[in-house]
């Protein structure tokens, strides 16, 4: 199942109080692939994730969805389009998955209508994918954290969306939670055609699990296009400040890039 | 030390106030004449039995609450931790009021009863908060919450009490200088005169108990020791002035805060702060008689006035992220 | 136990109660009726005996108590959910005494009467007091966290008490009969006034009904529920509203009552789990309960005279808040 949501990001400015984050930034989301947004700490990532998830109106520009503006779609409707992640959401006290992940069903139901069969429906194939469906009945705050990010996952896909945006869902994962959620969203990639987009920290995964890659520097858009495209040594020291060495990963043959420090770096590699 | 003797001059110009204005305004001399034993018609009335303890429990009172109140506001690092807002004082006028009326009790039992009262509350308030990490903003929570549950016991005793042992009740639910007798100024007085320099003196402790508790005991100071000495006479100084006056709102609270602004922050701060407590009670019972067709008792001035200043308090501490 | 199943009992158990309850403050007092007279006066309208005057007499308090009860558990879980802070509640707020306040300038210089002129200044003064609160609490960083809202709603509530103080000291031969607007109590509900509050408690019980949907989303954060498709702003304004509607239209009869709008959504989130959509109403019922049981409470205690519901509930529901802060983790403040 594919979807053709178009998703375009066109010249926008945008910050807080003022303060000016993004500049003048175009971009198009590929459809149906998975994108990360790379960049170095207050690069605006984070910014950038939320000006399109409609979070925080730019000062200039716009994004686009099929061509039409999306602060023009009624919220609910983009709702159903369009999820997101936030890094840190709200754990309301006592809850258990399942109502969090149903929880994900809002923009579907009526104003005075409960849950129906097809929000259950929804639900249960959410935490059917993330593998947690034993977990339904348990209380957030008795899971690990990999659980945790699992059942917020989940949630966002019983939103259902064709887009999803997620701003660093592996951060504070042990490496082994790492890998299983980013397997877990290409999963959801290849079944269901999901477009993705990311803000993720290593760039080694995301060189690895990315299809697109997009990297940011103070605000500013300065590459674009596959991982074998984009990651070289000249943009690892543009967008971080770090001399590294770029070689292929031995396992997946994606970049892998090894930093150079002030020590420990051999002889023969120093440039 | 300037500040010191500017607010001592306050002080005692306040003092002279008090016992010159009323009803007759006398002269200097006259006041003086009475005060040294001569007998004028009218004045001796006014002077001795209105005037003088009026004007002594004021300075008595406004001194133990503001030094008190400093002590507390000091040692739990927290501009908001004063007896009167987290819940002491309640427990003091608590304690007093069932003594008062279940127990038939009066006079010094039941000051000592408040004593009692107020250090069972801080022991309370102060376990309750400990809990691993010392929280100043879960301290002030839970003795909002200590101080609601008094409130409502005083509520009750108060509605079983016989009528005739009301007004006594009552004299430690509203703070006002009407109706203090020169008897009870004795008492105050030397309560004042033992505790007020062991807190001064332990004011130095203090001053590095600020620093945190790791830092102090590294410095030598014997941290739990000074801890209870210094509630101790707070609270202490605090229920034999409710006794004497009832609870004045506010005083505890405002002092420090003043006073640590006219001497500079992180100064030793004790003794101004006492004379600021002296000075906000003089003053604010000097408005409340004769500001106002009505004559309103010292505590709902000081608590319309502190009102205000609690809540500017608040606003600045939010900004500056000192409440959080 | 399945979360239907603890609903479902929770709510029978209460009606139960409530039922008792309802029993309970009709026959109980300074002058108890027997269960003989209770019935007569109740189902057989009789009105002869004094005591079946005295049952009758006692309906527009009990069914007062019912509905404010409700009122303010609903007000507080509102007001809990659009801060998502859990000590959020309209006495820790202050706002039952601003509500308290408006009503007592009122009488004072505005020589005010009606039930109608009572309502419209206690929403006033809720309404007020409720965005300078949180105006004041949600400055600086980190917004309105639980420990600065409390902070500033019980500095602003002991502020405008000394102004309720002021107010009625120089007026004490024409406020003696109005010490409930200091501490509430509903021994002054009548019909008229029952009749003057409903239609407001009406739309306040349904707007939280209807927005208990949203308020699930926006406990997961505003950010989250923006994402889900709820506008955050308006939904927290409509909120607000309801809330100081409920708690404003009750203090404007009974005076600033405490705790309940605190405690009873606490009691339910931690029984029943947090979803809105069962909080909203059984908080509804656990208010009901609670305030009606107060009541009895303050005039078994008080007997011959009565203890205010206010004190009452302010002893029962303060060791919840004390509760609540030892229980918090020193980062959740």
């Amino acid at each position: 199942m594919n979807n053709e949501h178009q998703l375009k990001v066109e010249h926008i400015t945008a910050g807080y109080d003022g303060r000016t984050i993004l500049k003048d930034i175009e971009l198009a989301i590929p459809v149906n692939k998975i994108s990360v947004i790379l960049g170095a700490n207050a690069c605006g990532k984070s910014t950038l994730l939320k000006t399109i998830a409609r979070l925080l109106k730019p000062s200039s520009g716009k994004i686009t969805l099929d061509g039409k503006g999306i602060w023009t779609f009624p919220s609910k409707h983009l709702a159903r389009v369009l999820g997101l992640l936030p890094q840190s959401p709200v754990v309301p006290e006592g809850i258990v998955v399942a109502d969090l992940v149903s929880r994900g069903r809002f923009p579907y139901q009526g104003l005075m209508k409960g849950l129906s069969r097809e929000d259950h429906a929804a639900v249960a194939e959410a935490l059917e994918i993330m593998g947690i469906t034993n977990l339904a009945d348990r209380r957030l705050d008795e899971l690990s954290g990999g659980q945790k990010q699992r059942v917020w996952i989940a949630m966002a896909l019983a939103q259902d969306t064709d887009i999803l945006l997620l701003d660093e869902p592996t951060t504070y994962l042990d490496i082994t939670y790492q890998v299983e959620i980013l397997d877990l969203l290409t999963d959801l990639n290849r079944k269901k055609g999901t477009t993705i987009v990311m803000v993720l920290h290593d760039i080694n995964l995301s060189a690895r699990y990315a299809d697109y890659i997009f990297a940011l520097r103070e605000g500013c858009l300065v590459s674009e296009g596959t991982p074998s495209e984009v990651i070289n040594e000249e943009l690892i020291k543009e967008v971080y400040g770090m001399n590294c060495s770029v070689i292929s990963d031995p396992v997946s043959g994606s970049p892998f890039v090894l930093p150079k420090g002030r020590h420990h770096v051999l002889d023969s590699c120093l440039a | 030390m300037s500040v010191t003797l500017i607010l001592t001059a306050a002080v005692l110009s306040l003092c002279t106030a008090i016992m010159l204005l009323g009803n007759t305004v006398y002269s200097p001399a006259a006041v003086w004449k009475v005060l040294t034993g001569e007998n004028i018609k009218g004045a001796t009335f006014a002077v001795r039995t209105l005037r003088l303890p009026r004007m002594l429990s004021g300075l008595l009172a406004g001194f133990a609450f503001g030094m008190a109140g400093s002590t507390f506001q000091t040692m739990l690092r927290n501009p908001l931790a004063s007896p009167d807002i987290i819940g002491v004082t309640a427990g003091s006028n608590a304690a007093a009021i069932f003594l008062l009326i279940m127990m038939n009790l009066s006079g010094t039992a039941v000051s000592l009863g408040a004593v009692l009262g107020g250090v069972l509350t801080s022991a309370f308030i102060y376990l309750l908060s400990r809990g691993g990490k010392f929280e100043g903003g879960r301290l002030i929570l839970i003795g909002l919450g200590v101080q609601a549950m008094l409130n409502a016991f005083i509520s009750y005793l108060l509605l079983r009490a016989p009528q005739h042992d009301v007004p006594a009740a009552y004299r430690w639910l509203s703070g006002s200088l009407n109706g203090v007798q020169l008897s009870d100024i004795p008492m105050l007085a030397i309560i004042i005169i033992i505790f007020s320099p062991i807190t001064i003196l332990l004011g130095k402790h203090l001053r590095i108990l600020e620093l945190g508790e790791n830092s102090a005991v590294t410095l030598g100071v014997n941290t739990d020791r000074t801890r209870i000495l210094l509630i101790l006479s707070a609270v202490i100084s605090i229920a034999f002035a409710t006794a004497t006056t009832g609870p004045i709102a506010f005083v505890s609270f405002l002092s420090g805060p003043i006073s640590s602004k006219l001497v500079g922050a992180g100064t030793q701060n004790e003794l101004p702060a006492g004379l600021v407590g002296a000075v906000l009670v003089l003053l604010a019972d000097l408005i409340g008689q004769f500001a106002f067709s009505t004559k309103f008792p010292v505590g709902v001035i000081t608590g319309i006035l502190g009102a205000p200043y609690l809540i500017f308090l608040l606003i600045r501490m939010n900004k500056t992220g000192g409440a959080s | 136990m399945r979360q239907s199943e603890k609903v479902f009992i929770t709510l029978i158990i209460s009606l139960i109660c409530i039922l008792l309850c309802i029993a309970g403050s009709l026959a109980l007092g300074s002058r108890s009726v027997s269960p003989g007279e209770l019935i007569d006066a109740l189902f057989l309208g009789k009105a002869g005996t004094f005591g079946q005057i005295v049952v009758r007499e006692r309906i527009p308090r009990t069914v007062f108590s019912l509905i404010a009860g409700a009122a303010l558990g609903i007000s507080g879980a509102l007001m809990q959910a659009i801060t998502r802070n859990p000590i959020a509640d309209p006495s820790v707020l202050g706002v039952n005494t601003g509500a308290s306040l408006f009503v007592v300038m009122g009488i004072a210089f505005l020589n005010i009467q009606t039930a109608g002129q009572y309502i419209v200044l206690a929403l006033l003064g809720a309404a007020i007091t409720a965005v300078f609160v949180y105006g004041i609490g949600s400055l600086g960083a980190g917004g309105a966290t639980p420990i600065k809202l409390a902070l500033a709603g019980s500095a602003t509530s002991a502020a405008l008490s000394s102004f309720v103080s002021a107010i009625m000291l120089p007026r004490s031969n024409v406020m003696d009969n109005f010490r409930f607007w200091q501490v509430g109590s509903v021994s002054g509900a009548n019909w008229t006034n029952i009749r003057a509050v409903l239609p407001l408690l009406i739309i306040g019980f349904l707007i939280s009904i209807l927005l208990a949907p949203v308020l699930n989303a926006m406990a997961l954060g505003d950010e989250m529920a923006s994402v889900l498709g709820v506008h955050t702003g308006i939904a927290r304004a409509i909120g607000a509203l309801a809330g100081v509607v409920l708690c404003g239209a009750i203090t404007a009869v009974a005076g600033p009552i405490g705790f309940v709008g605190l405690m009873v959504p606490h009691v339910m989130r931690l029984l029943l789990g947090p979803d809105q959509r069962i909080i909203m109403p059984m908080s509804a019922v656990g208010g009901a309960l609670i305030l009606t049981a107060a009541d009895i409470a303050g005039r078994i205690l008080g007997n011959p005279g009565e203890l205010e519901s206010g004190v009452v509930t302010a002893f029962l529901g303060a060791p919840v808040l004390i509760i609540i802060a030892v229980k918090s983790k020193g980062s959740s403040l």
